[in-house]
């Protein structure tokens, strides 16, 4: 037989025939480690699952166009291959046009979107009544709801006209069409159609004059009016009172009015615009700004603005932390993919403030564990040392030196590590899956790296903590066994 | 050249004088108690010839060598190879069996070999309770173990402390037989103890007396 089999027989039969006394000293390496990798655990796993927490609190990066113009379907999903799937909880687009109530011509902001998506990226919607689930249904907010009167299941007749987008900038520009009308004699309207050539002088024009008087006003409708104004550069000087005929007065005055009050407009056709009747299906109540919107499918979306895939914004709920957020957003500018990504830093920088204190308080916890679990280990070493001082003493006399009583001493201890390390890194897991199901609503999965570790650092911990009560069995006196002390 | 030779050997605690200038020789194959009662310092010339104390005068030379200056990690040395304790009360690692208790003295002195401690065993007549643990073992089985585990390296000299104190009479005539047969192999033995009778079974006896040597008795009637 070698030493090396003596020596692991020795040890084995002291921990084997002296169960209760090691029980207590196993039991406390294992319950330190069983918290220790508990906390290792969950402190390694606050992040994902506090960011999951995080993500009820909404999207946390927004995607818009980098030319201030609008989002397509297809840099958007390039945008999402940057993050990686796995990582993306959701992403829902937003189409943003002003519509119009047909019966009250009230305005209001009508929304496309993926309600699947909203679900995730904007978990506090509170919605009375239900998502809508099929086409021409609406989910409104609760402000419109009260101006407009609708309820649950109210159909609500809207209409969009592309026109309205250019009101606002609604000047002359070179190439543009214009259309404008004004009153004419008796209060009935006159119509103009005019298109400007790049030097912004009037290329063409139509003019409907078919509701005036036919023998005076309804002259103008004839070629020798309207070639008046051809190569004329527009707006027309004003009081240029040579284009004023006498006996139309009234209606050559209007068409005047309606030239210069005409607006632009891409494409004559939409003029109409599209009027859709839509169910309520939903009533949303946020607190916020939604509340004044309506929101749609992206399908009634298209249908009511004739345009397909595109977005305003893109709403994102990603997981991870600040850095890794931050890191998508620098390859995503890298990659130029058309489209800028924003932090929406309320939501990322508290995420990170509370996950580094969450995790300085489970550090602070596991240092305090560690030291606990030493004075306990090395307690009852201690009490082991003292129990088995004649069996040192034996030792000594048979001829043990300093160095094998130390050996064999630091043996046990880390035998015991080892031991108490399997069993802590096993119920350490069961531990930290107690805390993570009641605390976070959530499993986590086993990282097998973690066994080692544990076992490796009990073990150390184990030997740290024999290091005194080795010291204290070396200085025991061989003699003591003689006699019948 | 002695085995074991004191010279003017000294022990002093403070203001006591354990040993008080003592000079004893023990040849080689000598089988010699020694006696004193209490406080006569029979426990302080036990630690001093069993290497774990040293004097405060004198030379103790022990195989040649002044035992009297080493460090205590030579003593211990010297111990582990040149000596074979036995106690008044036994001393068994109380977790391992009695073959893992001879098995220990091999492990400190060169390699464990269970064959052998199991002969050893079987030359103290306890063959059969090897796989014991000292708990399942009466009082003289456990000195016997014993005897084999100081005799298991073949020490040059066997040191016993009060051996049969623990023991009934028939179990006292059992150790005494095994000294007897040691004795005749050649194994120098130093008892010490404070039992008349024990001490007749050696071949002398020193006598102890305030530290001093009161007087030396050769037992005449050795070996009859």
């Amino acid at each position: 037989m070698t030493k090396r089999k003596m020596f692991l027989r020795m040890i084995t039969a002291s921990l084997l025939r002296r169960r209760s006394r090691m029980l207590v000293a196993l039991l406390s390496i294992g319950i330190g480690a069983t918290i220790l990798s508990g906390l290792v655990t969950i402190y390694y796993d606050v992040p994902r699952q506090m960011g999951a927490q995080f993500r009820n609190y909404g999207a946390n990066m927004i995607l818009v166009s980098q030319d201030t113009g609008t989002l397509n379907a297809q840099s958007a999903s390039d945008a999402l291959e940057v993050i990686g799937t796995d990582q993306v909880i959701g992403a829902t687009p937003y189409r943003y046009v002003t519509a119009q109530f047909v019966r009250s011509q009230l305005s209001f902001v009508a929304a496309g979107t993926d309600f699947d998506q909203v679900q995730l990226t904007s978990p506090y919607f509170v919605v009375d009544g239900a998502y809508p689930s099929g086409p021409r249904q609406v989910l409104i907010g609760k402000q419109v709801a009260e101006t407009v009167g609708a309820k649950l299941n109210s159909v609500l007749e809207i209409t969009y006209k592309p026109s309205q987008k250019f009101v606002s900038g609604g000047e002359a520009v070179p190439g543009a069409t214009l259309v404008g009308s004004a009153e004419g004699f008796n209060t009935n309207p006159v119509s103009v159609v005019l298109t400007l050539d790049d030097q912004m002088k009037i290329a063409s024009m139509e003019l409907d004059v078919s509701t005036q008087t036919e023998e005076y006003g309804g002259r103008l409708g004839d070629e020798t009016y309207t070639k008046r104004f051809i190569g004329r550069a527009y707006p027309l000087e004003e009081n240029d009172e040579t284009d004023v005929l006498s006996g139309a007065t009234i209606t050559s005055r209007a068409v005047l009015e309606a030239i210069s009050t005409a607006q632009v407009t891409d494409n004559a056709t939409a003029v109409t615009g599209n009027t859709m009747s839509m169910q309520v299906a939903g009533i949303l109540d946020t607190g916020g700004k939604e509340e004044s919107y309506i929101f749609m499918s992206m399908d009634d979306m298209a249908a009511l603005t004739g345009e397909k895939d595109l977005y305003d914004v893109m709403e994102l709920s990603v997981s991870g932390t600040a850095d890794e957020l931050a890191g998508y957003v620098q390859t995503m500018e890298e990659k130029d993919l058309g489209v800028t990504a924003r932090l929406v830093k309320r939501i990322t920088n508290s995420e990170t403030a509370v996950l580094s204190k969450l995790q300085a308080l489970v550090f602070l916890v596991t240092a305090v564990v560690l030291v606990l679990t030493m004075i306990c280990v090395s307690t009852t070493m201690m009490a082991v040392v003292t129990e088995r001082r004649k069996e040192i003493g034996l030792r000594k006399a048979l001829g043990a030196s300093d160095d094998s009583i130390r050996v064999e001493f630091l043996g046990e201890g880390m035998f015991l590590g080892a031991l108490g390390g399997v069993m802590g890194a096993l119920l350490g897991f069961g531990f930290a899956q107690i805390v993570s199901v009641n605390v976070f609503e959530s499993s986590i999965t086993f990282q097998p790296l973690l066994l080692p570790i544990t076992v490796v650092v009990s073990m150390v911990i184990a030997a740290l903590s024999c290091l005194w009560p080795i010291k204290r069995a070396v200085q025991i006196d061989p003699a003591l066994v003689l006699k019948g002390e | 050249m002695s085995l074991l030779e004191i010279r003017n050997v000294s022990k002093i605690y403070g203001e006591l004088k354990a040993l008080d200038n003592v000079s004893i020789k023990v040849e080689q194959g000598e089988w010699v108690a020694i006696m004193g009662p209490s406080g006569s310092g029979k426990s302080t010339m036990m630690n001093i010839i069993g290497c774990m104390d040293k004097p405060s005068k004198g030379e103790v030379l022990l195989d040649g060598v002044d035992i009297s200056k080493e460090s205590s990690k030579k003593l211990t040395e010297i111990r582990r190879d040149k000596i074979g304790l036995i106690f008044q009360q036994f001393h068994m690692v109380n977790y391992l069996t009695a073959v893992e208790n001879v098995m220990v003295s091999q492990y400190y002195h060169s390699m464990p070999d269970e064959e052998e401690a199991l002969e050893a065993l079987g030359r103290v007549g306890l063959r059969d309770r090897a796989r014991h643990l000292p708990s399942q073992l009466s009082g003289g089985e456990q000195q016997r173990v014993c005897v084999a585990r100081a005799l298991i390296n073949h020490p040059e000299l066997i040191l016993a402390d009060e051996p049969t104190g623990n023991l009934d009479e028939a179990n006292e005539n059992i150790v005494l037989d095994l000294f007897a047969q040691l004795h005749k192999e050649g194994t120098t033995l130093i008892v010490v103890t404070h039992d008349p009778e024990v001490a007749e079974a050696a071949q002398r006896t020193i006598v102890l007396e305030h530290g001093r040597v009161a007087r030396e008795i050769i037992n005449e009637n050795f070996g009859k």
